[in-house]
């Protein structure tokens, strides 16, 4: 096709006029926009982001007091019984039923998807799941605050643009939880899950251990142990395999010093991440390890010392986590608040 | 732009599916100049500010009437179109990015008009006169075909053409507001209107 838009009147209106384009446009003008924006109630301020696990509940609050009083034009859209969903390729199974277009999930329904299928689910307004083939994905929930899916086996896409803390993805090993951003996550047969994260952060969840995931890195999660230890898509050769010997294996396992001393040799400044995350993992004598490594990439701030973070001093480690510049530490408890 | 919408490369050809409007195809591109706008808008919104809101509706609310258009009687899409931007006006602080407004009124906009459909049963028993204006019966009967024929093309030329034939808006236009490419626009527009032409000819 001519990519030459000059004169060409079914573009903008230039040139020569086609005349069934000008008949079209004289019979339907009718039809176009004209009514006037309605006067709008008043909304209330946004709330800032230290306060916001109180502000969430407010807005909480002050939603479903809007929710009554507007029912009758917003309870469709907002309503929790299930999120629409559209097949991308092939013919999904939703509920048990084959889908040729578009239908909606229920809440507790399971969708598959076979080797020549993909399907979109948008979540509920504030975002789109692509779910990839040979997948098993339930909608677990779909509330105000909680949009939550389980993904069995297969992969999904997620894009995100709802505030962090409010999309959630139980795997067999994990929970991922959305804190503002696109990501893809897959789980094997095994139950063994895999995140890349395209653009925002990621947390990962698993009985109290915790892994932030920002974008540009990887992290894995295994059944029985949960996160791993999160690492830059980039990082040197050796680290990766490492990191998965220190995180899914006993502390007893002979294979540990070498793995630490591959990662402790390789890691770059930019690795601080990854250390930082080893801080609170394995042995007393590791961390100590781990500590002295990451001192000299990326210094501890002030008042920090080695034996406060060696012990798992939370406000330690957050203060060290803030001089990384991946954003502030007491953002993240913040955001914690509700998942719990 | 933010990177959650950071689009992918992609002709309408390359992806082999023309995207659609209301969707959030691969190749969403809002301009920066235009999406950095929609964001300062959005962002005077969220403090309040009426007049910004406004802004967003001079711009969006043929785009949001469009795609409503193309799915549901006109009777309904006055009320709706209102809808969509009352439920935008509420809704806000759920917009983690701003400059992604584009993308969000219209998929509000789609789930808006999920009520008015079931499955297989879509533009059954719709209401298209057009009341007045001078229009006389055989003009409002060459309106109402020409309505069914855009809607009874495949998404993406029915909305595309919409916007084009009854909103007024140029190929340029659409691509700013919708956040798809100029080359998917021109794409959608000249297939969807050689499409047209063959049904309103048969």
């Amino acid at each position: 096709m001519n990519d030459d838009t000059r004169h060409d009147y079914l573009w903008d209106g230039s040139g020569e006029p086609d005349a069934e384009v000008a008949r079209l446009e004289a019979l339907l003008a009718p039809y176009r926009h004209r009514r006037a924006l309605p006067p709008l109630p008043a909304r209330e301020a946004p709330p800032r982001r230290r306060a916001m696990a109180i502000g969430l509940q407010f807005a909480a609050a002050a939603a479903s007091l809007a929710l009554v009083t507007a029912a009758a034009w917003s309870a469709a859209a907002l309503r929790p019984s299930g999120w629409n969903v559209e097949s991308l390729a092939g013919a999904p199974s939703v509920a048990g039923s084959r889908l040729n277009s578009r239908s909606r999930l229920p809440v507790g329904a399971l969708m598959t998807t076979d080797a020549g299928s993909r399907a979109r689910l948008d979540v509920a307004l504030i975002g789109v799941v692509d779910v990839e083939p040979n997948s098993r994905v339930r909608l677990i929930a779909s509330r105000p605050g909680e949009r939550r899916l389980a993904l069995d086996r297969g992969g999904i896409s997620a894009r995100i643009w709802a505030p962090p803390g409010n999309f959630f993805v139980n795997t067999p090993s994990s929970t991922a939880i959305d804190l503002g951003c696109a990501y893809r996550l897959d789980v094997d047969d095994d139950g063994r899950g895999t995140v890349h994260v395209d653009s925002g952060w990621v947390a990962f969840e698993y009985n109290g251990h915790e892994s932030f995931i920002p974008k540009g890195a990887i992290c894995l999660t295994r059944p029985g142990f949960g996160p791993g230890t999160p690492w830059y898509e980039d990082a040197p050769a050796g680290i990766a395999d490492a990191l998965t010997i220190l995180d899914f294996s006993s502390t007893d396992d002979v294979r540990r010093p070498r793995a630490l001393e591959t990662i402790l040799a390789a890691a770059r400044p930019r690795d601080a991440l990854t250390l930082w995350h080893l801080l609170s993992r394995g042995t007393t004598a590791e961390r100590a390890r781990v500590y002295d490594r990451m001192a000299v990439l990326a210094p501890p701030p002030q008042g920090v010392t080695r034996e406060a973070v060696i012990n798992g001093n939370r406000a330690a480690l957050d203060a060290w986590w803030n001089t990384l510049g991946l954003d502030s530490a007491s953002w993240w408890r913040i955001w914690k608040t509700p998942w719990k | 732009m933010s990177d959650v919408l950071r689009p992918v490369e992609l002709t309408a050809e390359q992806a082999g599916d023309i995207p659609a409007i209301g969707q959030r195809p691969a190749t969403v591109r809002f301009p920066p100049g235009h999406a950095a706008e929609d964001g300062r808008l959005v962002r005077s919104a969220r403090d309040g500010d009426t007049e910004a809101f406004a802004r967003l509706y001079e711009r969006y609310g043929r785009v949001v009437h469009g795609l409503l258009l193309a799915r549901v009687a006109r009777d309904e899409v006055d009320d709706l179109v209102q809808d969509v931007f009352l439920t935008a006006w509420r809704r806000l602080s759920d917009l983690r990015d701003p400059a992604a407004f584009g993308g969000w009124i219209a998929m509000i906009a789609r789930h808006r008009t999920t009520d008015f459909h079931r499955r297989d049963a879509e533009f059954v028993n719709l209401a298209d006169d057009i009341e007045s204006r001078g229009a006389d019966a055989s003009e409002q009967a060459d309106a109402r075909a020409a309505l069914a024929a855009i809607r009874a093309l495949p998404q993406a030329y029915r909305e595309t053409l919409m916007l084009r034939l009854v909103e007024g808006m140029s190929g340029m236009e659409i691509a700013q507001r919708t956040g798809l490419t100029p080359a998917s626009v021109r794409v959608n527009l000249h297939r969807g209107m050689k499409l047209l032409r063959e049904k309103l000819h048969r």
